[in-house]
């Protein structure tokens, strides 16, 4: 009986198996893990994807290892580097010609990677705690960032493509706001590890955040009198009341969070003893040291942050005839804020035009309604007191090429200068991280660390503008999680990796010239109606004082501006075989290039959608229809690079599919699936 | 119009290409003017170049004439046994060529069962029958004939596989989808004996016992198909098909264009009726073949060459050739040379004995030859001392394939060479293996961007490490052999390549992207032809070529009369 | 519905459903989604499965030719002697791409993998019937007489 048994080996483990099974069996029955696409036991092998490869290291040949079968004596290598580099190529292969959203451009564009689609879904059926839930896995502080958040995913938002984005951010201020006093997360039991951490700002609450949910204490200890960061001392009162912030804050002290005010690192705090006090310390002290204007008399002017924070504290008083230097979203709140001061003049100088302005387009047209002129190509050369008043002699500019970060250099014109009278000048052109005493830091200035996972040295990590520089909430929550997670990971107290996601596109809505005809509709209610307008208080109000811009959207409109949403991500991206193996694999999906099939995908059906463009042409769905369900709805058509699956003539399956859906539940790529997302 | 009473026969050739080259139109004169004369329709004698051929056929020996028109200059020679027109076999070729498999092509009516006969026909089946079917395969294993298709699989040792088989059905095909684009060895052998290849099968079958037999031929072949058809009902009428006791039915499956059906697990599904994919092997098609049964498949020349073993003995029949590669082969000689055509050589004859001597190409103007079609490899010049046999070829990065040989000279560029065969296969791929489908596309589409003049150096990189990917990656011999021609261009003339994507030039002045067009003034008549018929009027009147304009279509070239008009390097030429 | 009873000659076992298909492009110059159909039915074959039989091999057209079918050889032969400049210039001539019909359903226009003879390269087929050694000049005069016919 023995003697009929095949004996072999892969990777040097030794099997002996009855003949007929394939090198893949044996391994999967082995927990060897051979990755595969068009396999399935329920059919005849396809032979198609060939990422199953293993080596026979006795002829050197590749075997596709799903329909070889060991021979006697046999030797198959899985996962030496060249069996690895083949798989990983077969993979890049069809990921070349793979057309999909893995992930919705509007989630890829969230520095946060905030599920978007996901939350959009939950406010468009009127399901906001549903939604909060959602946005507070990666958003810990949506009512703030509801507020002042640039909206990076809505730039990117493919409803671009036929009009306005949707407006995503209002789905969180409005789930946010109707949740704040009765929300609470489930809270884990405490492991007894402590973290410090230093700064009460957006990267240091949401460190403490996401540390508590791992079971994490932690002990946040701020300078300021309270806490918040730049979002209580940058961000002025309009745009984010003071009394809002308040109650965002109240639910970390409510989850636990201990949060300490005029605790100063370097002079209540030592960075030794935190270190050694707490298993982790978390530096997240932002970035608060303005950038010089070098010019003469720069002193008689003042400094943009500063300036507001002292207005964030209790106002200065009209500050007269104001001109700000600088072209970002902290000169518009300066200018927005001497408005409101009741200045007879607001002035914003900037070197360059409009359309290089870093500042969000929308603050600059709310700044232009609420009365502020705009000095365009004006640069300053220096300032100086007459009596009362200050005078600025500026330059004129003008563009010239592109410098490194792609925006017109300015370009003084010679003999252009000319002069500027002002009671105040504030200067808002940047600012930089001062690094507390004890951090190694970039030639920038900005803490150190690796970018993986926001470690510094030893169990001392940063997060924040303090290691990028001046960026916005988001992106401060983004990485204050990801020091969180670096932390849990350390304690043992998660597996989550730094995760390596692909991401195939069907590309950016305006850098590849995306036409209607290449969104994908999965939903036939997907509206076409203009995007809900901002509810603005009235014009005269926000010039007289800092009540709140604009008020929260109402619930049904909100709902309606969800039905905008056209849902791009794939529907399999939950359990796409190419993605997995890709990841697993270091697959890139740039790494090779060239025509993809323009085949469209096919909505005609009413509950299942056919897309061409993800298939990769492995022939299951063929199978499982002929062998399974006997019914031979499919066949593959046409050949080579221009192989297509489809019913017959180019018509959709019937409706009868429905019942059956076997196709759908072994396509590997999602290019057969149920129309509808959950 | 004098006719010659010494003429006992004339022979027209009208194979394919006599047919293309006037044959029939000659073939009517012959007639009209001789109708009581003994006037027969051969096949080809493998001088192509000389088409349309006429042998006439005197009491002192025969006469060739050759590029004869229906014109009455030629039909008077040829009918008074003129000089004009006459035809010698080049001095090169004569010593060269030894023909064995090729003996009758040309020289018998194809469909004329009586002639094969009268020259020996089925006289090797009939010796097979008086011996065991083991005698024939033994024969067939001593004769050392190796597949002829491509492969170069010992035909005695397939065909012991089947013969092993005990099965109600077994099943015999040949191979007659002659795909690869350049080769005609076994159409020309097709339409000038048929009955020579199945006589071949019917050996076969008594050796291994099969009991039905296919032949799969290209659609593309009408005169092949055509002469198969009356051979076969020739066959049946003289029940030449009773073999081991049964009536052998013999069908001619017509291909439908599919390169990749050249395959054998994809012809058998061809076959089937189904689209041909290949499938993984094992199972082989010895063990599960055709709707299940035991199934042997070797090519036309492979059979071609039976009868020749069987009649003259495995023994006298592996006197001809190399240790490893046995008897004589069959080469379609195409491209840069003197005397296309079809020759018949040893096995082991050098490439430039082919090349130079019987094809008559020019040394100074070759660079290369392809052999094996887009599944094989160029080889430069300067390897041209290499005998032809199965192992050598291969060790150069080419392949013996079916025997199609293509002289590329210095005027064609190689990059481009390797473009076209790119462009074969990635649209033969049959779409099922990964690397095949999309790796020869991605290389494909490398090599279209570096003609183009879009190439980087890295270009090169990636064709190199993708052409072995899909080589080792591929279920078939198309994806396992596709890359060859890249491969090989890349490592005989890697320089070329260099020339594209670092220089932007084509030294072979090809590639449309990489060229200018001038008019060089001093020789110009000035009679406006090339600007009148300039499709894109891209030539000014002062014959300036725009070359921002022109498409590089050489129609200016082409009808210059004095030739004062060429390529040059881009931005290089003397446009002034 | 087309006649098709010409498909009683052939066996009706699935092996033959290319010798189907042939026949019906035979009668028909090309496979309609008629022809399909019938082919299904006679041989007892899902149409789908027909379709993708029928869209695997290069021969089988799915629009109807024109009333000249002009085949370029691209073999490797051909290729090497100038297919390509034969193909444009015929292309220019006809002004119909390859693959494509013109609008008077005169001529239609491919390119083919070898026709065989590739000792006359380059050359091209008209209706079945070959023509060698091209260049410009007889080229053009071909399709004179073709157009004039």
């Amino acid at each position: 009986m023995d003697k009929q048994l095949i004996h072999f080996k892969i990777d040097g483990r030794e099997f002996q198996v009855a003949p007929g099974q394939t090198i893949l069996n044996v391994a999967e029955a082995n927990g060897i893990s051979i990755p595969t696409l068009c396999f399935s036991k329920k059919i005849s092998r396809t032979t198609s994807c060939f990422v199953c490869l293993v080596k026979d290291a006795k002829t050197g040949r590749f075997l596709p290892s799903c329909s070889a079968c060991p021979v006697e004596g046999g030797e198959y290598d899985s996962s030496t580097e060249e069996v690895t580099d083949m798989r990983r190529t077969a993979l890049e292969l069809l990921l070349s010609e793979h057309q999909g959203d893995c992930e919705a451009p509007c989630t890829i564009a969230c520095p946060a990677h905030a599920q978007v689609e996901e939350y959009v879904r939950a406010g468009r059926k009127g399901e906001f705690l549903e939604a909060l839930k959602i946005i507070k896995q990666r958003i810990p502080l949506p009512m703030s960032i509801g507020r002042v958040c640039p909206r990076f995913c809505e730039k990117d938002c493919r409803k671009n493509v036929t009009g306005e984005p949707v407006a995503i951010n209002d789905f969180k201020r409005l789930a946010a706001d109707m949740f704040y006093d009765t929300y609470m997360e489930e809270l884990p039991p405490l492991s007894g590890k402590k973290v410090a951490i230093i700064g009460a700002g957006p990267a240091g609450l949401a460190a403490a955040y996401y540390l508590r949910l791992g079971g994490v204490a932690s002990h946040i200890f701020d300078k300021q009198p309270a806490p918040g960061g730049m979002l209580r001392y940058g961000i002025p009162e309009y745009r984010l009341p003071k009394a809002i912030l308040d109650k965002e804050l109240a639910h970390f002290t409510e989850m636990g969070i201990e949060i300490e005010c005029g605790k100063e690192l370097g002079k209540d705090l030592k960075l030794a003893e935190l270190a050694s006090g707490y298993d982790a310390v978390v530096a997240a002290v932002g970035c608060w040291k303005p950038s010089s204007m070098y010019t003469e008399g720069e002193e008689l002017a003042e400094q943009g942050i500063r300036w507001l924070e002292i207005n964030n504290c209790g106002h200065t008083g009209n500050p007269g005839r104001t001109v700000v230097v600088g072209g970002g979203n902290t000169a518009m709140d300066c200018v927005r804020t001497a408005i409101r001061l009741g200045a007879p003049e607001v002035t914003c100088c900037y070197r360059r035009t409009e359309k290089e302005m870093p500042a969000e387009a929308i603050e600059i047209h709310e700044a232009k309604e609420e009365g502020v002129k705009f000095e365009f190509l004006c640069a300053p050369l220096k300032i100086r007191r007459e009596g009362s008043e200050l005078i600025m002699t500026c330059q004129r500019m003008t563009l010239g090429e592109p410098d490194a970060s792609g925006r017109r250099k300015p370009v003084p014109v010679p003999g252009s200068e000319y002069d500027i009278k002002a009671d105040t000048i504030i200067a808002a052109i940047g600012q930089a991280t001062d690094a507390p005493e004890g951090f190694s830091t970039t030639r920038r200035g900005d803490i150190q660390v690796d970018s993986n996972s926001n470690l510094m040295i030893g169990n001392i990590f940063a997060a924040g503008d303090c290691i990028s520089g001046a960026a916005t909430v988001v992106e401060a929550v983004a990485g204050g999680r990801k020091a969180a997670v670096s932390i849990l990971r350390m304690l043992g107290l998660t597996d989550e990796k730094p995760s390596r996601t692909i991401n195939v596109s069907r590309g950016h809505w305006q850098k590849n010239n995306l036409t209607r005809e290449n969104l994908v509709f999965l939903r036939s209610d997907v509206s076409d109606a203009e995007r809900v307008q901002l509810d603005l208080i009235e014009l005269t109000r926000r010039t007289s004082g800092f009540e709140e811009v604009s008020r929260t959207l109402h619930q049904s409109d909100i709902m309606a501006e969800g039905k905008r949403c056209i849902e791009c991500s794939c529907t399999a991206k939950s359990d796409c075989k190419l993605k997995k193996h890709s990841e697993t694999y270091g697959a890139s999906t740039t790494r090779i290039g060239g025509k993809k099939l323009d085949s469209g995908y096919d909505s005609r059906h009413p509950a299942i959608i056919q897309d061409r463009m993800k298939c990769i042409k492995c022939g299951i769905c063929v199978k499982i229809c002929k062998e399974v369900v006997n019914q031979n709805l499919l066949s593959t058509k046409r050949r080579g690079f221009s192989t297509e699956v489809g019913a017959a003539y180019g018509n959709p399956l019937p409706c009868s599919c429905t019942e059956c859906g076997q196709c759908i539940v072994e396509c590997p790529v999602g290019a057969l699936d149920w129309r509808l997302k959950e | 119009m004098t006719i010659s009473d010494k003429i006992r026969k004339v022979r027209v050739g009208t194979a394919s290409c006599g047919l293309a080259a006037g044959g029939a139109a000659v073939l009517d004169a012959l007639r009209a003017q001789a109708p009581q004369l003994d006037i027969d329709e051969v096949g080809c004698i493998g001088h192509c170049y000389a088409e349309p051929t006429v042998e006439v056929i005197t009491d002192a020996g025969s006469i060739l004439y050759a590029g004869v028109d229906a014109s009455d200059k030629a039909i008077s020679s040829i009918l008074g046994l003129g000089d004009a027109y006459r035809f010698h076999i080049p001095e090169a070729r004569a010593q060269k060529e030894l023909l064995k498999v090729l003996k009758l092509a040309g020289r018998i009516n194809p469909v004329s069962l009586e002639e094969y006969m009268a020259n020996g026909g089925y006289g090797a089946l009939k010796k097979a029958l008086d011996n065991t079917p083991e005698w024939v395969i033994d024969e067939m294993k001593k004769s050392g004939l190796r597949g002829r298709g491509g492969g170069g699989f010992p035909t005695g040792m397939k065909w012991s596989f089947l013969a092993a088989k005990q099965a109600e059905q077994k099943i015999m095909i040949c191979n007659a989808d002659e795909g690869d684009p350049g080769a005609f060895m076994d159409r020309s052998l097709m339409e000038s004996v048929p009955h020579q290849m199945l006589e071949g099968m019917l050996i076969g079958a008594y050796g291994t016992g099969a009991t039905r037999l296919f032949i799969y031929c290209r659609a593309e072949y009408p005169l092949a198909i055509k002469h198969l058809k009356i051979a076969i009902e020739q066959i049946y009428a003289n029940g030449l098909n009773k073999i081991n006791g049964r009536e052998l039915e013999i069908t001619i499956k017509e291909g439908a264009g599919a390169f990749v059906c050249g395959e054998e697990t994809s012809m058998i599904a061809s076959l089937e009726g189904r689209r041909g994919t290949p499938r993984f092997r094992p199972p082989f098609p010895t063990d599960r073949g055709w709707n299940g049964w035991p199934t042997s498949i070797n090519n036309v020349e492979t059979f071609g060459n039976v009868p020749l073993i069987i009649a003259e003995g495995a023994d006298a029949y592996a006197s001809v050739g190399t240790a490893g590669s046995k008897g004589t082969k069959l080469f379609a000689l195409a491209g840069d040379l003197e005397f296309p055509g079809l020759v018949e050589v040893p096995m082991g004859t050098t490439l430039s004995e082919i090349v130079f001597g019987i094809g008559g190409a020019d040394p100074e103007k070759v660079k290369a030859v392809q052999t094996g079609g887009p599944s094989g490899g160029c080889i430069p010049k300067e390897l041209f001392d290499t005998p032809v046999d199965y192992d050598s070829l291969k060790s150069l990065g080419a392949i013996m394939g079916s025997g199609g040989m293509i002289v590329i000279s210095n005027e064609r560029c190689m990059v481009e060479t390797a473009r076209f065969f790119l462009d074969f296969t990635h649209r033969e791929s049959c779409g099922k293996c990964t690397f095949c489908r999309v790796g020869t596309t991605r290389m494909y589409e490398t090599l279209e961007r570096i003609v183009a003049g879009n190439g980087v150096a890295a270009d090169l990189e990636f064709l190199e490490t993708m052409g072995k990917k899909v080589g080792k990656g591929s279920l078939c011999g198309l994806g396992q052999t596709a890359p060859n021609p890249v491969l090989a261009t890349l490592r005989y003339f890697r320089h070329e390549y260099e020339k594209h994507v670092i220089d932007g030039q084509c030294p072979a002045l090809q590639c449309n992207n990489l060229v200018d067009v001038y008019i060089s003034k001093d020789k110009c008549i000035k009679c406006r032809l090339c600007i009148k018929n300039c499709p894109v009027n891209a030539i000014s009147d002062d014959f300036v070529v725009d070359n921002s304009k022109c498409t590089r279509c050489n129609t200016c070239i082409e009808i210059c009369p004095k030739k004062t008009i060429a390529r040059a390097k881009k931005g290089e030429c003397n446009c002034g | 519905m087309g006649n098709y009873d010409y498909l009683n000659e052939i066996g009706k076992e699935p092996g033959n459903l290319i010798k189907g298909l042939q026949a019906i492009q035979g009668h028909a110059g090309y496979v309609s989604d008629e022809g399909i159909a019938a082919a299904a039915d006679y041989f007892g074959i899902a149409e789908v499965e027909v379709e993708g039989v029928l869209t695997f091999y290069a021969q089988f057209k799915r629009v109807k030719p024109g009333r000249n079918k002009i085949s370029i050889c691209d073999g490797t032969a051909c290729h090497i002697k100038g297919s390509t400049q034969i193909l444009d210039w015929v292309s220019t001539e006809l002004g119909v791409k390859p693959g494509e019909t013109d609008a008077d359903g005169n001529f239609s226009l491919e390119t083919v993998a070898c026709l065989g003879c590739c000792s006359l390269a380059p050359v091209m087929s008209i209706n079945g019937k070959i023509y060698g050694k091209l260049d410009r000049k007889n080229t053009v005069k071909i399709l004179k007489e073709y157009r004039q016919s």
